[in-house]
């Protein structure tokens, strides 16, 4: 294969969905004849989907076609809601890891979004079309995430899931203790997990004082109303914090908690912290121990954004087993797959499969770990995640089941816009093809004339 | 003695030691205070067709007169123009390549020991490029070669680089060259890449965000403390925030380095959410990728011609033969397109090596269909509009700044012969490309020499020769001072520095002919004039 070519390609489907999007005004598109697995509803065998104004406007069978709509036959291909990666590091531009300070709330994904990252494209080819991009781990408290929806092509901002929660991720352990990246000089705080803990503590404890300064400015404030009295000194605000002032949102619980953590001690420990300072955690990240505290997870109401197979990768994350995500979703934790990685990104239903064949989840339970329950956990839930009217249509198409190990998922479609198909992709690919090698043996003619006339 | 005393003393002393007060003032030097072209095509502007036969008057600095009926004043030096055209001298809206600035090693283990600077972190907002500008007569003539007749002055690095000055590129005293200081003050979107506070681009976003709410707090304290001395506790002092406060308020511009398009958002994001006066410096060269979002927010875009494609361009990563493909025929659009789309923009050789591949840069950007005079307005009548010095440059009119450009072609051409600039008023002359620029150096001067001027005790110069460049240094009784250029042409030598004496930065310009052992030449000291030198190689 040539890779030149291919990349070509790329570049012109950048360039021409960008040119889509600008011009709005959508058809309807029927999909028929699909097998569609709604995860709210069944399957529905030999199904149609109608899509109108970027939303599902029904599914069913045999549904009339709309004057002046599209259709694409799927010839019994298999369509599922688009699948939703809840821990990625994509389309973000620069380093992701502020080390130069221990908390780092202030920072925001949303700051530095890269809509060129050809990883967006790439997720697309294995049907993803939610992601929630985040920075790394390397800070207890470090700062805020973001769900966009893969809209390849468009500008940044037209990239951000509208309506959806902000996010803010914490991280125990090794990283935040960067027992991996230590430069040389002095030890830098914390080198323990209790240290870790007692750093967050720390931060909630500042950010309690920095809330107090600010509600004892504002009472005075208002205390003096709006006609001032003579001779009455005025407030003087506080100084703004940024840092701080997520914190303190943290505590009015205005953010998503999403907290890095992998040992089930670390994981009971945050969580008793968080009811001591009435905070909700909302979903441990990797939590590779978490089929050890099922009932805590469940009691907290603590979702998890895991893997199915992937650990041992250090030594934090040595105690679990494949079964560990099959073993949570069963006993009621709210479980979603996650890549942490652009290239595991591309095959999460692989990854879903994994979680029937390790645990026996059932194939609609696997599913919803890559679609409603990342939903859910992203408070996306009611626009996604599932195949139902109203909702918005991001749907992955798949030639075969997709648990099926030898799936390939032949489109994907967000806002009802199909970004990509398969088909189409590679007739381009071998068109490009032709046209190189036309123009290569089309560049040799000439010469061999002119060297004739030579001679 | 007190200390004022002794340090006019030492200025004195260097004064007979270089001739410069002793009254060997050459001939001719500083008299020509009005000058007369006559008989040229003069472009007054690059909106209006040039004037016909037209006689431009120039007196204590400044145009006094452009027009075709205008009457030669009798104590006006003539220069014939009927060959020439008079073109307004160009500026360029920002660069750094007349900066020189020392190199300082930073220390590693200090960083990782916490020992770390504002410095290190690429926060220096005290910068001033004011006092690292070298005007030197070869590194200005290179200026002059291409018309550039002022600049603004700004290193692009760190997050808060530092202060921008404008000067007119003539004489060499930076005190009089000066037209702003301490006009913009750069901001860069670049960490460090060390583990320290920022570290990183989101680091920097946020960090940036915090420093202009605190610098606007610090002012609204210290305000507040002036009004309210009684009963209000005083706020302490923070220099860098004290710095930061102006730029933070709006009252005076930032410039935000920008390299790629991503940053040129986040950029126009912060000015917005802090009201900031701002340029763009577009050094990614991807304005083209955000017209839309420069027009709504009616942006000024300092515009660069190096045409490299950024790193996180799309084009980039598909590999080296399209981001070849792309930096030749897609990234020299950018100027054009942003002139299509009505986007003020000024020229900035920032990105570009020398004055001679700025030009370059334009001419490129031509060649991808920008407009000759959309070229040249970005580099006179935009640049001036942009620094508020539009009543003062920019155009041939009475009263401007006389800084004019008389070529025998088109001045964006490919070759575009500059025979003089004026500087202030100040006529330098171009030398034509003879065959002896840029000969082969017949001599070879390393080595210590001795160097005596009239009536004055001995200097010991060391110079590096390597082929035609020199380098080298000069001691004297306030110190030992680096050459700034230096350069060998046939048996002619020449070479500069600025030494500082007193507190007073003085520029030095040798230039001599060197036979064996000996060379004799003139030393030219800004614009106090100029007097004879001998030199003798001291052996060993």
């Amino acid at each position: 294969m040539n890779k030149r070519s291919i990349t070509g390609i790329l570049a012109g489907l950048f360039v021409i969905a960008g040119a889509v999007s600008a011009g709005a005004a959508d058809k309807p598109l029927l999909l028929k004849n699909g097998n569609i697995l709604t995860i709210s509803g069944g399957t529905i065998q030999g199904g149609d989907i109608l899509i109108r104004d970027g939303k599902i406007a029904a599914v069913g069978q045999s549904l009339a076609l709309p004057a002046g709509a599209e259709t694409i036959d799927l010839q019994g291909q298999w369509v599922m809601p688009g699948i939703i990666d809840s821990h990625s590091h994509i389309a973000a531009e620069g380093d992701l890891n502020e080390m130069g300070d221990l908390m780092t709330p202030e920072v925001d994904i949303k700051d530095v979004l890269n809509p060129e990252d050809i990883n967006i494209w790439y997720a697309l080819t294995g049907g993803v079309t939610s992601v929630h991009t985040m920075h790394g781990s390397a800070n207890p408290i470090g700062g805020r995430g973001i769900v966009l929806k893969l809209r390849w092509g468009v500008k940044s901002e037209e990239l951000i899931f509208a309506g959806a929660p902000l996010t803010v991720k914490w991280a125990l352990g090794e990283n935040p203790k960067r027992s991996n990246m230590q430069g040389p000089g002095p030890a830098h705080y914390p080198q323990s997990r209790m240290g870790v803990e007692a750093s967050i503590r720390n931060e909630f404890e500042l950010a309690r004082d920095y809330m107090r300064r600010w509600d004892e400015y504002n009472n005075k404030t208002k205390e003096l109303g709006p006609a001032k009295k003579p001779g009455a000194v005025l407030p003087f605000p506080p100084r703004k914090d940024f840092r701080l002032e997520v914190v303190a949102d943290i505590l009015r619980g205005k953010y998503l908690i999403r907290c890095h953590a992998y040992q089930a001690e670390e994981m009971l420990s945050i969580m008793r912290l968080c009811r001591e300072y009435g905070v909700k955690l909302v979903c441990f990240e990797h939590g590779l121990e978490g089929y050890r505290i099922t009932n805590e997870l469940v009691a907290n109401g603590v979702a998890n954004s895991t893997f199915v197979d992937f650990w041992a990768y250090k030594w934090e994350a040595l105690q679990t087993m494949p079964h560990s995500a099959a073993l949570m979703a069963k006993r009621g934790v709210l479980v979603a797959l996650s890549s942490d990685n652009a290239e595991r990104m591309r095959r999460l239903f692989n990854d879903a499969a994994k979680t029937v064949r390790f645990g026996g989840l059932s194939e609609l339970e696997a599913l919803k770990t890559i679609t409603i329950n990342p939903a859910k956990i992203l408070g996306i839930d009611k626009w996604v995640g599932t195949i139902e009217a109203g909702k918005d249509a991001d749907l992955a198409v798949f030639n075969r089941h997709p648990l099926d190990p030898f799936t390939v998922c032949e489109k994907t479609l967000v806002d009802g816009k199909v970004y990509f198909d398969r088909a189409k992709v590679l007739d381009d690919r071998k068109k490009a093809e032709d046209e190189k090698k036309k123009k290569e043996t089309e560049a040799k003619k000439p010469k061999e004339k002119s060297n004739g006339g030579e001679v | 003695m007190t200390k004022a005393a002794r340090s006019l003393g030492s200025l004195m002393v260097l004064g007979l030691a270089l001739g410069i007060f002793s009254g060997s003032l050459k001939a001719g030097q500083d008299l020509h205070k009005v000058w007369a072209i006559r008989n040229a095509k003069v472009l007054v502007s690059p909106l209006r067709p040039p004037l016909e036969k037209a006689t431009v008057i120039i007196r204590d600095g400044l145009i006094e007169a452009v027009g075709a009926n205008i009457a030669v004043p009798p104590e006006a030096e003539v220069l014939d123009g009927t060959k020439l055209l008079v073109f307004p001298g160009l500026v360029d809206a920002l660069g750094a390549g007349l900066l020189k600035i020392p190199e300082e090693k930073y220390d590693a283990s200090k960083i990782y020991s916490g020992e770390y600077t504002d410095k290190d972190r690429g926060i220096t907002p005290e910068f001033r490029a004011f006092d690292y500008v070298n005007l030197g007569k070869s590194t200005v003539e290179k200026y002059h070669k291409l018309g550039i007749t002022a600049a603004q002055v700004l290193p692009d690095r760190g997050i808060f680089s530092g202060q921008s000055s404008v000067f007119t590129l003539g004489n060499g005293d930076k005190n009089r060259a000066l037209l702003l200081k301490d006009a913009c003050l750069g901001i860069g979107f670049s960490p460090a890449g060390l583990p320290i506070y920022p570290g990183s681009l989101m680091g920097v976003v946020a960090y940036l965000r915090q420093s202009f709410s605190d610098a606007r707090y610090f002012d609204m304290n210290a305000d507040r403390w002036q009004k309210e001395m009684k009963g209000f506790p005083r706020p302490k002092y923070n220099p860098q925030l004290d710095t930061l406060s102006g730029f933070a308020k709006g009252t005076k511009p930032v410039v935000f380095f920008c390299k790629n398009q991503h940053d040129i958002k986040r950029a126009i994001g912060l000015a917005e959410e802090f009201k900031l006066a701002y340029f763009i410096a577009d050094v990614g060269g991807e304005a083209w990728r955000v017209i839309p979002e420069l027009q709504k927010a009616k942006a000024r875009v300092l515009c660069t011609v190096s045409f490299k494609a950024p790193m996180t361009s799309f084009l980039t990563k598909l590999g080296k033969e399209e981001r070849e493909r792309a930096e030749k025929e897609v990234y020299p659009k950018n100027p054009a397109k942003l002139a299509e789309a009505g986007i003020p923009f000024a020229f900035s050789s920032l990105g570009t090596d020398d004055p001679k591949s700025f030009l370059e840069g334009i001419q490129k950007a031509i060649e991808a269909g920008l407009p000759g005079e959309k070229a040249l307005e970005a580099l006179t009548t935009t640049p001036a509009a942009f620094l508020g010095l539009d009543r003062a440059l920019g155009t041939v009119e009475a009263g401007k700044i006389a800084n004019l450009v008389l070529t025998e072609a088109d001045l964006l051409a490919k070759e575009p012969k500059v025979r003089y600039v004026f500087a202030d008023g100040e006529r330098i002359e171009l030398k034509e490309a003879k065959a002896t620029e840029g000969e082969k150096p017949t001599v070879n001067v390393s080595g210590r020499w001795e160097i005596t001027a009239e009536d004055t005790p001995k200097l010991t110069v060391d110079i590096l020769q390597e082929e035609g460049v020199l380098s080298g240094k000069m001691t004297t009784p306030f110190g030992v001072f680096d050459f700034t250029g230096g350069s060998v042409s046939g048996n002619q030598i020449d070479f500069e520095m600025n030494i500082s004496v007193g507190g007073q930065q003085i520029d030095l310009y040798f230039s001599a002919s060197v036979e064996g052992d000996t060379m004799r030449g003139t030393v030219v000291q800004g614009s106090q004039g100029s007097s004879e030198f001998t030199g003798k190689r001291i052996p060993g």
